[in-house]
């Protein structure tokens, strides 16, 4: 019952809905009618089609497979290379030349073009992969078989004396016989080489622009610092061109400022280098200074008041004051860096996004998948690292 | 006369008027209190005298040089006479005691040595001995913001002494510190007043004035309003200057 009554307290306290007037309820419906024609535009221009999303084609499901086994890891293959000489026509007296390995005879060995030939081996590497090729004397090669030893490492295989070309049917010909394994301890790929190679140089680029772009970011912080520059018409009118300058710089990305440093440097890691560095300036000067504009004051005026000048009050009042924050910013600009770094290699800037961007438009999409993979493993660790550096820093 | 302060106008961007014509003199070794409201214009007053805040109009005259015609390189030399204590002291919270210490300092050395940190053995000397003087040497590497208020505060004066200055201007020096802490504090600027060092020091409790001062200054709304032997402050006078709706607190 006492509930009852709260709520009908309430009811009777809750103030009367206003009457809207006509103007009111026409500028809601405008409202209403341009949010529709907004979104509807939108989902249009940007062609959104779900059918497409919930059909994918069949190519999605290697490319899926593809990312989830990168190349990685091999062994060291091994080759065994046998040559035998078959010479036409038959003459014993003849010297054969050029022959190598064991384990692997013709019968008969001369012959002619058409003649019946067996090509055995024995004492072999037991369950081998290998190829049998036919040479003529002037080097000509034509694969006649594929094949795999047995567990005794013995083979055999018999064909016709394959033609050749005119002019080349006679003197010495022969079988090459060439076994393939691989052989030893699990080791990097030559893709997974090439792509810590090029993470290397990743993680080097973005090291190198964050601290080209903080060094330079702290000076022109300062200039664009309202508080420090506003003291004198002089500094209030560097102050603005300062600011303008970085938001300038801000507007335009990256890849773009990539895209011109690539004409002027040439292609690689100093284009990118420059480009994030720019970049950096721009964001990390903003941020500075704002930081240098939201310092208590009173130090400086004390400071100032013992007849320091304006570089000794920049060192003593403001610094100590924005170390803190500058040190956050600057963490936070290398993971971005370290991220865009990975990126930048698209356009031709250098790191990794080169090989990317490479193995994509070859569709070796296992080798892509090393990349990706690689680009994941490094954020993500860099992520933790500044995480780990802005708990014990600040 | 050590200082002279003659017609001195300040009138903020915003219009609004902090000082008008304010003229008073002030001799070596004086303690001089300047009483009035908050936003009287005792801290613009204050704070014209070293060019923190740029006059309007009129002249302060520092050893018979116009401070208010100085330049640049003119002005931090003339500074360097004047000590500055603040109401929150002012000191950088993350730097040490010594640091901040030294930081006054700053006027006489040239700036490159001084950003590299390079301080001479004269002036750490001068530094460690200021610390003791204000009792504060046990925490010299201790970081400004460990201290409590009245702590930072003397480090505030070791700071205004290390320019070895002839004036001292103290705004407000004990309004944000415990009242009981109130005499500790101005007991160093009179130490410091004894040693021939002048004092100007801005209070808004009467009781104080007429403890420490020499002379008393007052101000109401910009204009000088008294300026005399701390007895002469009577009540009505009291009255003049704080506004009818004021009681004085301890009579």
């Amino acid at each position: 019952m006492a509930k009852d009554k709260d709520t009908d307290k309430k009811r009777v306290l809750k103030p009367e809905r206003l009457d809207r007037t006509p103007l009111q309820i026409s500028v809601n419906l405008i409202l209403i009618a341009l949010f529709l024609l907004t979104y509807t535009y939108g989902w249009r221009v940007t062609e959104i089609d779900i059918s497409k999303l919930l059909s994918p084609p069949d190519g999605l499901k290697g490319l899926v497979s593809d990312l989830f086994h990168p190349d990685i890891i091999s062994r060291d293959a091994k080759t065994y290379r046998v040559y035998r000489t078959y010479l036409i026509p038959c003459d014993p007296t003849r010297e054969r030349a050029g022959e190598v390995g064991e384990g692997v005879t013709l019968s008969p060995d001369c012959g002619n073009i058409g003649d019946i030939v067996t090509i055995a081996g024995e004492g072999l590497r037991p369950n081998t992969d290998g190829t049998i090729a036919w040479r003529t004397q002037q080097g000509g090669t034509k694969i006649l078989a594929q094949f795999k030893t047995d567990e005794n490492g013995s083979f055999s295989f018999t064909t016709r004396v394959p033609e050749a070309p005119p002019g080349q049917t006679k003197g010495q010909h022969g079988a090459e016989v060439i076994l393939h394994w691989e052989e030893g301890s699990l080791q990097l790929s030559e893709t997974a080489r090439q792509v810590l190679d090029k993470m290397l140089e990743t993680i080097f680029l973005a090291l190198m622009a964050t601290t080209l772009g903080v060094v330079l970011a702290v000076p022109v912080s300062f200039l664009a610092a309202r508080n420090v520059m506003g003291t004198t018409r002089v500094g209030m009118i560097i102050y603005f061109l300062v600011r303008l300058f970085l938001n300038i710089l801000r507007s335009v990305e990256t890849l773009i400022w990539a895209l011109i440093f690539i004409v002027w440097v040439g292609i690689g890691p100093f284009a990118g280098v420059l480009a994030l560095t720019l970049h950096s300036i721009a964001a990390l000067g903003k941020l500075y200074s704002e930081a240098v504009e939201s310092i208590d004051p009173g130090p400086v005026e004390a400071v100032q008041a013992t007849g320091a000048n304006r570089i000794q009050t920049v060192v003593y009042a403001i610094l100590p004051q924005v170390l803190p924050p500058f040190l956050a910013f600057t963490i936070y600009r290398w993971d971005i860096n370290v991220r865009m770094s990975t990126v930048i290699g698209l356009v031709g800037g250098g790191g990794i996004g080169f090989l990317l961007i490479q193995w994509i438009n070859l569709i070796q999409y296992r080798q892509a998948a090393t990349a990706v993979w690689a680009i994941v493993i490094v954020v993500a660790a860099m992520d933790y690292f500044s995480a780990w550096i802005r708990e014990k820093l600040i | 006369m050590l200082l002279e302060v003659k017609n001195l106008t300040k009138v903020y961007e915003d219009g609004t008027k902090a000082l008008t014509n304010v003229s008073f003199t002030l001799d070596e070794g004086e303690f001089v209190v300047l009483l009035g409201l908050s936003g009287s214009g005792k801290s613009t007053l204050l704070r014209c005298i070293n060019r923190l805040v740029e006059p309007t109009s009129g002249q302060v005259i520092l050893n018979g040089k116009d401070l208010t015609a100085a330049g640049g390189a003119e002005l931090r030399y003339m500074r360097r006479d004047i000590g500055m204590v603040f109401q929150h002291f002012n000191l950088v919270r993350r730097s040490s005691v010594l640091r901040n210490t030294l930081s006054g300092r700053l006027g006489y050395n040239s700036t490159l040595r001084s950003i590299l940190g390079i301080w001479s053995q004269a002036d750490q000397q001068r530094a460690f001995q200021n610390l003791e003087r204000v009792g504060l040497l046990n925490k010299a590497f201790n970081r400004a913001d460990e201290l409590s208020g009245g702590q930072q505060q003397r480090v505030g004066i070791a700071r205004a002494l290390m320019q070895e200055p002839r004036l001292v201007l103290a705004d407000e020096p004990v309004a944000s510190l415990d009242p009981v802490l109130s005499h500790s504090i101005l007991k160093y600027l009179e130490d410091l007043n004894k040693e021939g060092i002048a004092v100007l020091c801005s209070l808004h409790i009467p009781s104080l004035a007429r403890r420490y001062a020499t002379r008393v200054l007052a101000l109401n709304n910009g204009y000088l309003m008294f300026d005399g032997k701390p007895e002469e402050l009577d009540n009505a006078k009291f009255k003049e200057i704080y506004g009818q709706d004021a009681e004085s607190l301890e009579e």
